[in-house]
């Protein structure tokens, strides 16, 4: 039986300091690949600024965001508290200190990147271990506590197999395998972690933003065996070096996230609610970016232009699935942890707002409409090396990275 | 009016945030007893288990009905048996869904 007071409201100082934090770096992160981003387009995505434009993306905004959600979605997903706020706080506070600086050093001084990182893993070990504790308590795993425990593994992975590269950097030792390792950290980081995560919480925040019921959930768990399978193969095929193995674990790969796809459809099918909000919409369509994106990167393995390709997919991959799927929940979360904080002790005294009328929704469909456009100039940018167009897509991008940061903070005038 | 329909009036004006529709019309709210000093218990449930926005409903159903002149102590009791289906929810909940 399930217990009657499961206090899911978490201090939403919490969730919201890691949101800020997120989406300062974000705007940061933009700027600095408008500043240096030309570089790029001759193909030198390996150089400082892009580094470290890549990590303030990637870690500042995008797993600080994860982290944020997570502190707020865990308790409400797993039906359990958050094991220690203050340890939260601690965290937030090593976590925020240790991506700032890294990020920093990889702009100004790349050799001297191992102390600020081991700051950054130092704040995301604490994460994990709080996560750990928190799922510990948790009365029945689900196919969810699957998804969200292996994103957090492959989490450490990624960061493992990045304290590594630095080492590798700065010592010279095993920089013959500063491939395998790099190709590990970038498989580990964007598929095992965002596209687990974003897996798990989607089979908790369709159904709720959509209030679908009756829909089956057999489907999550071929979701989960192929999609983990594939980043075993894909992984075990780098350090092998073996072609056979790595298109089996794309296809592995493009087959989990083909019946994720499909499976989210049944669950919308069988929605009450008619009209869905217009960021949850954009959700969806990140889930369809996704999958195509999937679906390219293993047809280029047929051909003879897949490592020259590889750099824009990963791009369109990181913006098209997991930024826009962590935009459009923002607009969702945000304005839930405010109401919570402002309202929850009106509701029932007095007339109160919806979550809905918490933000600006008219803006969401022409910016996130853009947004797409942007992305999609950049890409083509990168694949024709056409400087105007990447540094056209990049400006509007920045502009609408400013506009949505703004357009999220709004909400606190509610 | 009785004092149960009464209660049932006045939890119309508690709405869930996220669809926006009263928790009556959601089909929330069970079963309501009074007992003869005016004390009330509310038996109820929400959409999901996992539902966010739990304490702030349920607590909004104690703070509508403990605010009302006639009650006196008020007990909300959730309940996931018997779970919460579509069925459940009034024709102006399912219109509200644009149903």
């Amino acid at each position: 039986m399930l217990p009657q007071n499961m206090g899911s409201e978490t201090n939403i100082k919490l969730p919201f300091s890691f949101v800020f934090f997120s989406l300062i770096a974000l705007v940061l992160s933009q700027i600095l690949l408008l500043l240096k981003g030309n570089l790029m387009v001759d193909g030198s995505f390996r150089i400082p600024a892009i580094w470290s434009s890549a990590h303030l993306l990637v870690l500042g905004w995008a797993l600080m965001a994860a982290m944020g959600a997570m502190y707020q979605l865990v308790p409400v997903a797993f039906l359990t508290n958050i094991w220690n706020e203050k340890f939260g706080f601690v965290q937030f506070l090593i976590t925020a200190a240790g991506i700032a600086t890294f990020s920093g050093m990889l702009y100004w001084s790349p050799q001297r990147a191992l102390i600020p990182g081991i700051l950054t893993l130092l704040g995301i070990l604490m994460f994990l271990f709080q996560m750990f504790m928190t799922l510990k308590r948790q009365a029945k795993p689900t196919i969810l506590t699957a998804f969200v425990g292996s994103a957090l593994v492959c989490l450490f992975i990624t960061i493992f197999m990045g304290i590594t590269l630095i080492y590798c950097l700065k010592t010279g030792i095993g920089i013959e395998y500063y491939q395998v390792i790099f190709k590990t950290h970038l498989l580990f980081g964007l598929t095992g972690w965002f596209t687990l995560l974003i897996f798990g919480f989607s089979y908790k925040m369709v159904p709720m933003f959509s209030l679908s019921h009756g829909f089956p959930m057999v489907h999550a768990r071929y979701v989960y065996g192929m999609y983990v399978s594939g980043l075993i193969i894909t992984m075990i095929s780098f350090s092998t070096n073996n072609h056979v193995l790595l298109k089996m674990g794309f296809f592995l790969l493009l087959a989990g996230f083909s019946v994720f796809s499909w499976h989210i459809k049944i669950v919308i099918k069988k929605r009450l609610k008619k009209k869905l909000d217009k960021p949850f919409t954009f959700a969806l369509v990140a889930i369809g970016f996704g999958n195509a994106i999937h679906f390219a990167a293993f047809i280029l393995l047929w051909t003879s232009s897949s490592s020259t390709l590889a750099a824009p997919l990963i791009y369109s991959y990181i913006l098209l699935w997991i930024v826009l799927s962590i935009v459009s929940y923002l607009y969702k979360i945000v304005p839930f942890l405010w109401w919570t904080y402002k309202y929850s002790k009106k509701i029932g005294k007095s007339k109160v707002p919806s979550l809905k009328e918490m933000m600006n929704e008219r803006i969401v469909v022409p910016v996130f409409s853009l947004f797409i456009a942007a992305v999609l100039i950049v890409f083509c940018g990168l694949i024709f090396k056409i400087a105007i167009l990447f540094n056209t897509g990049q400006f509007i991008l920045s502009i609408l990275f400013i506009i949505i940061a703004l357009s999220i903070l709004s909400v606190l005038k509610k | 009016m009785k004092l149960k329909e009464k209660i049932l009036n006045e939890l119309k004006t508690v709405y869930d945030p996220e669809l926006n529709i009263n928790v009556v019309d959601l089909g929330l709210i069970y079963h309501i007893e009074v007992s003869a000093d005016a004390d009330v218990r509310i038996t109820m449930t929400l959409t999901t288990p996992g539902c966010p926005l739990h304490d702030s409903i349920t607590s909004g159903v104690r703070y509508c009905v403990e605010g009302m002149e006639e009650t006196q102590k008020v007990e909300v009791n959730l309940v996931w048996e018997p779970a919460w289906s579509p069925e459940k929810m009034t024709p102006e909940g399912l219109k509200a869904l644009g149903r």
